[in-house]
């Protein structure tokens, strides 16, 4: 992933019971809302959110949400990370092969939350465990406006 | 847990079952949805499900997954299945997901689900 020229801390969220994963949602979707996202991009954000939460509880039995704001010029995303120790994914480009499951779901959850972020990274390793970080960079009409309006 | 966003309504209107979703339900109230509303259809002798997710903000793989099967398993039960209401950020994030909701109707609004029933022979009772 890009650099970042400014990086606030990350607040953080332990994962470790069905309910969490309604708790990581609920903080997803008011950390974005937050920062300004579309409707579209919040349920976007928070759905990507989701998949990745069940799978750190369902997979790992437990770990950690991060998400923090990211800045890079006039340009804001929110990153979220998902860090465990469980198993690990044995085969990355499998796992993230759509249909493709080993936990009974449509096989939809890595290749989905990927197809709703804008930059998506998975690292894991075999019984060490699995960090997956996602942004998602906030399109700025009001910007896009006033740049086109300059370039004119 | 808030009881308000955790709750499932099962309601009957002649021969359809009104389900309304709650807006962000754990993984357990959704998979206990699936085997009260079945129940719910054999109890009633309901012929049909209308399934009003117009409240739900998050529609995930699983959620998804789930409201599939169990449309299924109405279809084998002799019962039709509507879904009702989605969000439109919530079907534009399914559709980029690749969620698709298999062969299942769909109509805007409760109403408009209601007239379709009552307008099919299957539902004679439904006007």
């Amino acid at each position: 992933m890009s650099p970042q020229p400014n990086v606030p801390p990350a607040f953080e969220l332990s994962i470790s019971s069905e309910g969490d994963i309604v708790t990581a949602r609920r903080t997803v979707r008011d950390a974005a809302l937050k920062l300004g996202f579309s409707q579209t991009d919040v349920a976007r954000i928070v759905t990507a959110a989701s998949e990745l939460a069940r799978n750190v509880f369902r997979y790992a039995g437990s770990g950690v949400m991060r998400w923090r704001k990211v800045e890079n010029g006039n340009r804001i995303a929110i990153e979220l990370q998902f860090i465990d120790n469980g198993p690990g994914i044995e085969d990355v480009e499998l796992a993230l092969a759509e249909g493709y499951s080993t936990g009974g779901g449509l096989g939809l959850g890595l290749a989905g939350a990927k197809r709703l972020s804008d930059e998506f990274d998975i690292r894991s390793r075999i019984g060490e465990g699995t960090t997956i970080t996602l942004r998602k960079w906030r399109r700025d009409e009001f910007q896009r406006t006033q740049s086109s309006r300059r370039g004119a | 847990m808030n009881s308000n966003q955790s709750n499932v309504s099962v309601v009957k209107i002649r021969e359809i079952l009104l389900v309304s979703m709650p807006s962000d339900p754990d993984d357990s109230t959704v998979a206990a949805l699936q085997e009260n509303v079945l129940a719910a259809m054999e109890r009633f002798g309901a012929k049909g499900l209308i399934f009003d997710i117009s409240s739900v903000e998050t529609l995930d793989s699983y959620f998804a997954r789930v409201i599939s099967e169990t449309a299924q398993m109405i279809a084998l039960m002799g019962g039709r299945t509507i879904i009702v209401g989605m969000q439109p950020a919530v079907a534009v994030t399914a559709t980029q997901m690749g969620l698709t909701l298999n062969d299942i109707e769909t109509a805007l609004t409760v109403d408009r689900a209601l007239d379709r029933c009552a307008g099919n022979k299957e539902f004679p009772d439904a006007r």
